[in-house]
This record gives structure tokens, sequence and C-alpha cells, in this order.
């Protein structure tokens, strides 16, 4: 199978749909000139030109105005720039996008989807690499995927790109530049199926975006040792995948979360506590959680590898959980 | 221990001057019962005694004055002693153990007693690792239907495990030739079965300790031959008794055992009918057996079993070979009261009626 990258997957997701559904456009910060500061859409350049523009620099704007598009029936993809940066126009998101449907008793659709980076990346400092896909899992009333991998970034993004609910993804930095096979025929991916990446069973190990690779790379440190991991990517937050996570607990006894996100109430205690509600009497351990240390993220390198968690804390976790 | 304290006879009383005790100590005193004699500036009053009990110490001396709420003397209340001696231990709870949720669920689904498994894991914790070792029965084993035995099975069981520890069980075998035999009752139109049980009333005839019974004191010979026949039935094994059968006709005892047999499989056998049999056959001719060793139905000595007749080869004493229908008849006796010689004995007789039938 052909090979292609992250964010060449992201382009063709939107590029085919938009081929495909009239009303979609695209807007956002430096995307159609620059094709995106990470180069998300550097494979849209030049395509579209009065379906993919530039904005000026108002979030509040941005959301608001994908907002009343969508309300009229239009399928607006914005670009969120940096994850950091919706906090700017939160009150868009989480007082309108996410209760229109709601609030109008189901008869305004809301097709819209925020996409944009989120993640650590060579001393982006504390305004620039964080991780807030928990905030949204928290407010209800938005779908999330954070896709792993180029397959699922398209799979799951043309999912997003027909469906009649608000849809977020996260995208993180560090992943726009991996390859992975991707077919060239259509496919798409179901929101709430995860992926079990890897099977094994003395541990679970959930995680998501660039957690998973991390996650894998314990795994294969930890099978020379004999320990045998079943790693499960859940694709998306908003649903995800209960059903998968509790039959591997009841397998293998023993859960590892992992995500970038600050550990405190990041999503990893949500799965923490709904799996030792629903399958308590399967666990041969505490769950443990793996995430970022409590502090804004720091400028310096060392600190920030300090901080922002890895393959090694997942293999300490791993090893602590079957002490 | 009780403090009896100097007490407080009005608003302004701030000490008391002890007059006299009407106790000593060591004296056993009642609650309500004059204890001692308190004056203050205006009045004198009896203080009586706040608890039951023994008088253990007095502090407070006669004609000396105490402040309000001193100890003025200790009293052992009744029943103290007792309780000091031997404290009732506190119903405590029993001592938590640190388990994980799993292995708690396992050692409950397994019936594991906690207070044998030593955990391994942090602080001691059990975890599923440290179950292992009770579940030596592998996890395969852990998937089980519970069959409750029926009346029946429960007789069977009890008697055959009666007859298997007491009875000291040994079986003599004997290839037999049974091709005359078979055109015999054939001729006769009886079943196999019937004819067996046939010669086998005129064989305990002849050797009468076989048709007895042992309670592990006295051997009771008896006259008449009740044979019990093992009938496999839907509900288990069942032995119905043909009574007197040394008094029948081969006929008789045929259609008896086709009318009891018939009975045995739908259960409708009265309680006489299954009772006081003095010597047993169990023929498995018809089913995939060999040889077998029969268990003794007690009190009985000993019983037989008839293998499956089949094509075999015979050799005469002329040394010529013969395809012939061939079978194994085991006798197992109950070798505190019947020997190995007398079995051979029996069973050689037995064989000599079944190879030339005059039934």
């Amino acid at each position: 199978m052909r090979e292609i990258t992250f964010s060449e997957a992201l382009g063709e997701a939107i590029l085919e749909e938009m081929e495909r559904d009239p009303t979609i456009f695209t807007y956002g910060e430096d995307i159609a000139k620059q094709g995106g500061i990470f180069g998300a859409y550097k494979s849209l350049l030049g395509k579209f030109p009065d379906r993919i523009f530039d904005t000026p620099i108002s979030e509040e704007a941005i959301y608001g105005s994908a907002l009343g598009a969508a309300l009229v029936g239009m399928r607006p993809v914005v670009e969120f720039h940096f994850a950091d940066f919706l906090f700017t126009g939160i009150q868009s998101i989480t007082l309108q996008i996410e209760k229109i449907r709601y609030m109008t008793g189901g008869q305004g659709k809301l097709h819209l989807v925020l996409r944009g980076p989120d993640g650590v990346a060579q001393s982006a400092a504390a305004q620039h690499s964080e991780s807030i896909e928990t905030i949204f899992m928290h407010v209800p009333g938005i779908k999330i995927i954070i896709p792993s991998t180029p397959y699922d970034m398209k799979g799951l993004m043309k999912t997003a790109l027909r469906s009649d609910d608000p849809v977020i993804c996260f995208e993180h930095k560090r992943l726009y530049k991996i390859k992975g096979p991707v077919p060239e025929e259509e496919y798409l991916i179901p929101f709430g199926v995860a992926d079990i990446k890897r099977e094994g069973k003395d541990v679970t190990v959930v995680a998501m975006s660039r957690m998973v690779h991390e996650s894998l790379r314990a795994a294969n440190e930890l099978e020379k040792e004999g320990i045998s991991v079943e790693m499960i990517d859940l694709r998306t937050l908003v649903p995800w995948d209960k059903k998968r996570v509790i039959e591997s607990v009841k397998k293998t006894n023993h859960l590892v979360v992992a995500h970038e996100t600050w550990k405190r109430a990041g999503w990893g205690a949500e799965i923490a506590s709904v799996v030792q509600e629903e399958a308590f009497d399967y666990l041969d351990a505490p769950i443990l959680r793996v995430g970022e240390k409590n502090v804004p993220m720091p400028f310096s390198p060392p600190l920030e590898e300090f901080v922002t968690p890895d393959y090694k804390d997942v293999i300490k976790a791993i090893k602590k959980v079957l002490e | 221990m009780y403090e009896v304290r100097m007490p407080k006879f009005g608003l302004t009383m701030e000490t008391g001057f002890i007059e006299k005790w009407f106790k000593s100590e060591g004296e056993k005193v009642k609650k309500g019962e004059p204890l001692l004699e308190v004056s203050s500036e205006k009045i004198t009053n009896e203080v009586a005694s706040p608890v039951s009990g023994t008088i253990k110490k007095i502090m407070g001396e006669e004609g000396k004055e105490y402040k309000v709420g001193e100890v003025i003397a200790l009293i052992e209340e009744e029943g103290e002693k007792e309780e000091k001696k031997e404290p009732v231990p506190p119903k405590r709870r029993e001592e938590r153990i640190k388990i994980s949720p799993l292995a708690r669920r396992i050692a409950k689904e397994m019936n594991i007693d906690l207070s044998k498994v030593k955990g391994s894991g942090p602080g001691g914790r059990i975890v599923k690792r440290d179950l292992l070792p009770f579940l030596s029965a592998s996890t395969s084993l852990r998937e089980v239907t519970i069959e409750k035995l029926s009346g029946l099975r429960k007789v069977i069981s009890e008697r055959l495990s009666k007859s298997f520890h007491t009875a000291v069980t040994v079986t003599n075998i004997l290839e037999v030739d049974f091709t005359e035999f078979i055109k015999k009752v054939n001729e006769t139109n009886v079943s196999i079965t019937s004819g067996l049980i046939f010669v086998v009333s005129s064989t305990l005839k002849k050797f009468k300790k076989f048709n007895a019974h042992f309670d592990g004191d006295k051997l009771k010979i008896y006259t008449h031959v009740n044979i019990g026949v093992a009938v496999d039935t839907e509900r288990g094994l069942i032995v119905p008794v043909i009574k007197n059968v040394d008094s029948l006709s081969l006929q008789e005892i045929n259609n008896e055992l086709k009318e009891i047999a018939s009975k045995a499989r739908s259960g409708v056998l009265k309680p006489e009918e299954i009772r006081d049999s003095t010597f047993t056959i169990t023929n498995l001719g018809m089913m995939a057996t060999d040889i077998f060793t029969p268990v003794i139905n007690p009190p009985e000595v000993a019983i037989l079993g008839i293998g499956r007749i089949k094509k075999g080869i015979k050799i005469f004493d002329n040394n010529t070979l013969f395809i012939r229908d061939m079978g194994y008849i085991s006798l197992s006796y109950d070798h505190r009261v019947i020997d190995g010689a007398d079995a051979a004995k029996f069973l050689k007789e037995l064989a000599n009626l079944i190879e030339n039938p005059e039934i």
C-alpha cells in the first residue's frame, strides 16, 4: 500500500469531501497562503481558492462565523492554529456550538469541524504547547477525534465531514510529518471504535495521539522482558470505546491510561473511573495514569522533556501496575 | 473503679468535713447504703454510696476537711473485678485483608481461604498470581455443572462404596465357549440372561457358600436362590430380584425376568422386588466389554459378570482350531469368606454347564 504523511492524509480527506460536497469550505489563520503553520494544508495550496482562505487573527470571529455558516446549512472547517487559542474564542464553542443542536431540540443541524494542532513541540512554551481535549470531553455537545496515524486521520476526518454534529479534531504537531499506509480507495472510520494496536495479556494501555506511539515503543521494550502489553488507541474521545477497553481489562486485569495532557483531571481519570465502576472485580491492581506534570509548559528544553510524558513513563507505570 | 468525691450540699459549699466513715476498706457496700457523714458550715449529712461494690481505698480521713469534688474513696464496682481479669475481647471486625478486587472475586468463586494466602503485591496485597497455587486443578475445571445425586444414584453410590470399602474383593476370570449355549437358548426361545440365571442357580445349589450373606461376623447360607439381575435403566442401575429361582423352570425364569426388567425400566418396581437377593448376575454381553470386574452387591458374597460374547478361536484337545462364540465370565467374591480355589471350582462348574447345556 502507498504511504503518505499525516498532513497529506488530512489534505486528501478535505479535498475529497470538498469535491463531493459543495457546502464545505475551510478557513483560518495562515492556511491558504502558507499551508498551515505546521504544514497541515501544504497539499491544499492553490486548490479551491474561493473555498480555502485566510482570516484575520480573531478567534471569536472565526468560531462565531463558523457557527453562523453551519446554521444556514454550510459545512465550515475551521483551523484553530494552536489548540491553546481555543480559549480565546471559547464562548462561541462551549456556549453556542455545543448547545444549539440540543436547545433547538435537534431542529438545527450543526455540521462544522474545528481542527488544528496541539501538543508539545520544540520549546513552544506555555502558550503554544497545550493539549486541552479534556475540556471538550467535559462540556457535552461536541465530538472529539484525535487521530494518531495517517490512516486514522483520513478516515476519521471524512466521517467528521459527513456528520451532522459539531466535531473537534486535535492533530499533534509532531505527527504531521509521520508516514503511514493509506489506501487509495475511499474508506471511513466510524466514531467510537477503538483500534487495538497490539494484542497482549498482562496489561492494557489506553492512549491517544502521540502517546500511542510512545506506548507502542514501551510495549516493544517490555516485550523483551516478557511483559505482554495490549495497546488500545481510542481514536475518538467523545464517544470513546468503553466496551473494547473493558473487554481488554477483563482479559489483562491491569490498566494504564497514558495521555500527553496534564495528569490532574485529564481524561485518563474519566477512563479509569468508568473502568473501576464497571469492571472493579476484574482489577488486580489500581489503575495508573500517565500524564503531563501539573505545570504550564516550560520553555527550557530539558524542563520541557522533564514535564512531558514519554515511553519511559509508560514503562514505569506498567511495571508499577504489575508489581 | 468508682471515685467517691466530696459532695456539694449547697451552692456556697466549697469544702466538707469528714465526720466519720460507716464502712472501712475491704468492706462491701450497696448502692444507697450510708457510706460516710460529712458536715459543712451549717449541716451534717449522711452520704449514701453512689454504687454497689467493695471499698478499695479510703483517702479522706475522719476529722479532716476536703474540697468539693476531691476524691475521698475508691469503690470497685460489682462485676468490675471479673471484667478486669478476663476482659471480654471487644468484638472486632475480621482483620482487613489487603487484596485486589480481582483476587477477591476469584477467591470467593473458588472458595479459597484467604487466611492461608500470602500477598506478594505492593504492601502485601493479595493479587491474582498469589491464588494460582490454589487453583491447581487448572482453570479448565472452573466451568462445572453441579449435578445433585438422585435418590437412586445415592443408594447405588452408598452400596457400592460400602462394598468397595468392606469386602475384600477378588475377581477370577474364565474364558467360556458359548456356542452350544446360545444354540440352546435360541431353540428354547429364552434370553441368554435367563439361561445364565438357570445355570448359575444350579451351580449355587452345589456351591452353597456363594449363595449367602456376610455381615462381617456370620455367614448366612441360604437354601433358596434369589438372583439379583443388574438392569441398566435411564435412571441408573437397578437390581431387581427373581425369587426362588431354584424352583423355577427356565421358561418361568424367562417370563419373570422379562417382567421385572420391564418394570425396572419403567420405574414401577415394588420395594420387595429389589430386596433379598442372595447372588447377583450382571450381564454386559450386549455391550462393548470383554472382561470386567463387578463389585459385590452387599451383603452378598459374590457376583457374576458376563462379558461380550464374540467370535473367537477355541483350541480343542486334538489341537484343532475352531471359530466359536467365546466370552469371559468373571466371578468377584469376598475373600474374607471365600477362597480362590472355591471360586475356580465354581467357575469350572458353571463353564461346564454353559458348554454342555442340558437346559
